[in-house]
């Protein structure tokens, strides 16, 4: 009775019917998914459609499917070779899959140019929170693995972090927003915030508006535009060998001392004092006006978001935080800094980094380009290692490493200049990758067979 | 056969006569210029430059060497001339323009008081970095046109003179000393030229002008190659290129499918097999221009052309045509020539005469693809099966026909088509797979990763899913004749969707090297009239 309902079984999962079946839900499963991208990114189509318990119940059901009508067709004869063959590649493909999804690495590292780096970005997200109570030094106080995308907070399902002062709440979570930096008067001063400064430089070539804001309260913030640096903080006694202009919050007024120095000499050119809505003129060699056009001495940051139906290159997600009774939001990859009177906490919600192990140095990075035109036309990275040398990598001529190949997947250039700044690689660890090349090679041995018995075939029904 | 031959040899002649040879005032053609990261020959650099503004290589009847080299020579002539093509009616109704109007002047765009604001409409749109929607690529394109008469007309665009130092050649505003003068010596035989053909003078005189202008243009590019003789070195490509814009071997190559298939039908309507070696004749000739048109392009560029949907389309009714003629060669059925002469010759008529989307262009390739021996074949494999399943869909439609004409009388031609049917699939089956891997392959090795649900190999992987249900359902026995000719002519449309449809509709991906816009409305009408025809014949068939 028992083996009966087996052979049953058997029948069923091995028929043509479940194949077909299996087949046309998959193609039509994954052409959602490619609507899906085209109407938002990889990244939805892979959280809504490819990474799903659907896509994954298709796939174990062909698996299962494969495996029975190899069974059933047991013993094999020369003319099943084919079908064989093709429906093991199958299987092995699909193995080498869920091992590259259970234990692979794939992630991307940034190089500026003549700089290192040993961090691998992975799509994973984490929040971080750091408490410190002298604003000096911090300490961890959780880690925790969150996939806001897929399950966003809400005031009814907040996402808690205990903390000695009652707990950090995620409440809020926009997918798509396009962030406008807004800087404030803190609400209620505390004396370790930093301050702000919004300021205008002007002359017939150049108009640039922007805020300096520290950190904390006796940071050094800088905004660096070239041929000049502003700084908001202490200034140094001496000059640094350029072009400078140190504006220092003084305590209890509302306005700011400043200090000009010259690339040329040591001693300060020019210092006095200003307020917000007045200039004055630095007085280097080029004819330039600063105007303070806003000034907090202690200044609080939050975000403007615009939210968008779906993504831009330059839109982001955002999460909302509520704590000591205040909300605001935090950027991905961004950190937020929430006060008490007793503690600040550092709150970071951002992607996973992980430790290479070892450090990529990008010594030179090369653009050739076609001729006449700004057109790349191959880039190299010529990156050095410590304790392996050095090593180009290039479009199609990856570096293996301990484990992991590097492969070189982009740049960054100076939308102005054109001067490469960064080099962005794609670095995986794919233990995957020998099982889905076997798989492919039998598959195509078996789709090339499968023609050849075709002929032979009477009825042509091999499979 | 004597008739056939003769036939031959006097179409061969026609070809050659009126492609390879060179005329008096060629030389101008021939000149190289440096533009879009490649050396061209003048011809070509004017006829894109023409497409870009107007649409077409000629403006009222005249060739598109002579119409940019008076945009330079005399800008303000060109001011009232209408020679803007401009066809989206949003972008007229915005401007004040007549949208029953397809081609405006300079004065007319420029006058209109909103020109400037929608410009920087553009600029403010680009800078949300979104998917710009038809309204803004018609803006956009109407910004290219004018930037490019504007930088021809400045003479800052032709760069004739290869640099002492670097790589960016010297265009016209550049040049010193004895280059100013070699090329006012070209120009005024230019204008000479001109000059006589405009009024109509003797032949003989005609030509003496014109053979001035050539060596005009002979003593330019010596001065030319004095500057920097190693980069001057692209005289034979240079020539190459203008024969093949001359020659078009692919316009040939259709005209001889098309008498192929006229014959062809003939064999088939009147039943004279004796005719059959006049149609294998002209399906090889027709052939072997297509193959010569494609090597051309392989030299011109050091690649496979493979590389956007022009060349694809080229490469794939190539690969059509060569399926068919295998398996006419075994089954002698005679219709799968028929298919496959059609097939092609509709693919080159679309390929020829849709420059807009199908841009027909030589184009300097993207980083990724470049110098890559497992892009090529990955490419060349998908597309070939293309051509399979190409195939099947046309055999589809002629068994459809018979269909509709009546089952009982054709019982034996339908059985015939369902195996040609299926046999297409299998071919198309057997190259989709191992280029799908091969892609996968390729993917790894360039960026380390095999498969990431891009939807052009998603696509491609959802067509052979299809046809993979196809052949598993014939297996099973649901799919008869009918289901079978049914399913060859609506499964290519999944073929059409990851060839076409990604690009130009989905318009996402890694893959975005090779994507445009255009010609949607046509595509779906034509996929549309295909299910109808299915839907016809099925109705016909339950009477």
């Amino acid at each position: 009775m028992l083996q009966k309902w087996m052979k049953k079984i058997l029948k069923f999962l091995a028929s043509l019917k479940l194949a077909v079946v299996i087949i046309l839900s998959l193609a039509f499963l994954i052409a959602i998914g490619t609507i899906v991208e085209s109407k938002y990114d990889a990244i939805a189509a892979k959280k809504w459609v490819y990474d799903t318990v659907w896509m994954y119940s298709i796939m174990g059901a062909l698996a299962v499917s494969l495996v029975a009508v190899m069974v059933d067709r047991w013993p094999w004869k020369t003319r099943h070779a084919p079908f064989v063959f093709a429906h093991i590649g199958i299987i092995l493909l699909l193995l080498g899959s869920v091992m590259t999804l259970q234990f692979g690495i794939d992630g991307s590292l940034r190089v500026p140019v003549g700089q290192g780096n040993q961090f691998l970005v992975v799509p994973e997200t984490d929040v971080l929170v750091y408490s410190s109570f002298d604003g000096d030094r911090y300490t961890k106080l959780e880690e925790r693995p969150v996939d806001f995308f897929l399950h966003p907070p809400s005031p009814e399902k907040p996402v808690e972090i205990s903390t000695y002062t009652g707990a950090i709440k995620f409440t809020g979570y926009k997918k798509y927003v396009i962030p406008k930096r807004m800087v404030t008067a803190a609400r209620e001063p505390n004396g370790r915030r930093g301050a702000g400064l919004r300021f205008q430089i002007q002359n017939s070539n150049v108009n640039v508006v922007e805020w300096i804001v520290q950190r904390r309260a006796k940071d050094l913030a800088t905004h660096d535009f070239g041929p000049a640096a502003l700084h908001l903080g202490e200034a140094p006694a001496k000059g640094q060998g350029r072009n400078e202009i140190f504006f220092t919050p003084q305590v209890g007024k509302d306005s700011l001392k400043y200090v000009v120095f010259q690339k040329d000499q040591d001693r300060p050119l020019k210092s006095g004092e200003v307020k917000e809505g007045e200039m004055f003129v630095p007085g280097w060699k080029m004819p330039i006006e600063v105007r303070v056009l806003r000034y907090f001495p202690e200044a609080e940051e939050a975000w403007d978001l615009q939210e968008r139906e779906s993504p831009t290159p330059l839109t982001t997600s955002a999460a909302r935080v509520e704590f000591d009774g205040k909300e605001s939001w935090i950027l991905l990859n961004d950190t937020l800094k929430l006060f008490t009177s007793e503690a600040v906490y550092i709150v970071t919600y951002g992607n996973r980094r992980l430790d290479l192990g070892f450090q990529v140095v990008l010594q030179n990075f090369i653009v050739d380009r076609y001729q006449g035109t700004m057109r790349a036309a191959a880039y190299k990275s010529h990156v050095s290692i410590a304790d392996f040398g050095e090593h180009e990598i290039s479009m199609n001529e990856p570096l293996k490493y301990k484990g992991f190949t590097i492969y070189q997947a982009s740049f960054e250039d100076d939308p102005k200049t054109g001067q490469p700044l960064a080099s962005v690689f794609s670095v995986n660890q794919d233990p995957g990758r020998w099982i889905k090349y076997l798989g492919s090679l039998i598959m195509s041995i078996g789709i090339i067979l499968l023609f050849y018995f075709k002929q032979k075939a009477k009825k042509g029904n091999a499979t | 056969m004597k008739r056939l031959q003769l036939i031959l040899v006097l179409l061969l002649s026609i070809m050659v006569f009126k492609g390879a040879f060179a005329a008096a005032g060629d030389e101008l053609l021939k000149l190289p210029v440096q533009d879009a990261g490649r050396i061209k020959p003048y011809d070509t650099f004017s006829k894109e430059m023409l497409e870009i503004v107007h649409g077409k290589s000629k403006f009222e009847g005249r060739g598109a060497a002579e119409i940019v080299m008076t945009w330079m020579l005399s800008p303000q002539s060109w001011q009232t001339k209408k020679i803007f093509e401009v066809r989206n009616h949003e972008v007229l109704k915005a401007l004040g323009l007549p949208a029953v109007e397809r081609y405006f002047s300079g004065d007319e765009i420029f006058s209109s008081p909103q020109f400037g604001s929608l410009i920087q409409d553009l600029q403010s749109k680009r800078e949300t970095k979104e998917k710009l929607t038809p309204y803004f690529q018609a803006l956009q394109r109407l910004e290219d046109q004018l930037s490019v008469f504007r930088e021809i007309a400045g003479g800052n665009m032709l760069r004739l003179i290869p640099p002492k130092e670097g790589t960016v050649w010297l265009s016209v505003v550049q040049f010193e000393g004895e280059q100013q003068t070699a090329f006012a010596v070209l120009t005024k035989s230019f204008i000479g030229y001109i000059g006589g053909v405009a009024s109509h003078v003797s032949a003989s005189e005609l030509k003496q002008l014109a053979s001035e202008m050539d060596s005009a243009v002979l003593a330019f590019r010596e001065v030319a190659r004095k500057n920097n003789p190693g980069l001057y070195s692209v005289d034979t490509k240079v020539n190459v290129e203008v024969f093949y814009n001359h020659f078009h071997p692919f316009r040939w190559a259709y005209i001889f499918y098309l008498l192929s298939s006229l014959v062809l039908l003939m064999v088939w309507s009147m039943n004279k097999i004796t005719w059959m070696k006049a149609a294998w004749a002209f399906a090889s000739v027709g052939f072997l221009l297509h193959t010569f048109g494609f090597v051309i392009r392989m030299y011109l560029m050091d690649r496979a052309p493979v590389t956007n949907m022009y060349e694809t389309v080229v490469w794939m009714s190539w690969g059509a045509l060569l399926f068919s003629a295998i398996l006419e060669w075994i089954y002698k059925f005679r219709f799968i020539l028929l298919a496959g002469t059609l097939g092609a010759m509709v693919s080159l008529i679309v390929a020829d005469t849709a420059p807009a989307v199908l841009d027909p262009s030589l184009i300097p390739l993207e980083p990724v693809l470049r110098s890559n021996y497992w892009l090529t074949v990955h490419v060349m494999t998908i597309t070939i099966s293309y051509a399979a399943f190409f195939l099947a869909f046309v055999l589809g439609d002629i068994g459809l026909i018979y269909y509709i004409r009546g089952e009982e009388k054709h019982q034996d031609k339908i059985k015939a088509i369902t195996t040609s049917v299926y046999r297409a699939m299998q071919i198309g089956v057997v190259f989709l797979a191992p280029g799908i891997i091969l892609g996968g392959i390729w993917a790894d090795y360039s960026w380390g990763r095999f498969w990431g649900w891009d939807p052009k190999e998603t696509w491609a992987l959802i067509a052979l899913l299809g046809y993979l249900a196809v052949l598993h359902g014939r297996l099973g026995g649901w799919l008869k004749n009918f289901g079978m000719i049914a399913s060859g002519v609506i499964t290519f449309s999944l073929v059409i969707m990851a060839w076409y449809g990604v690009n130009f509709v989905l318009g996402a991906g890694l893959h975005s090297y090779g994507f445009g816009a255009g010609g949607v409305e046509y595509v779906s009408a034509f996929i549309a009239a295909h299910f109808l025809l299915v839907l016809y014949a099925w109705l016909v068939r339950k009477k």
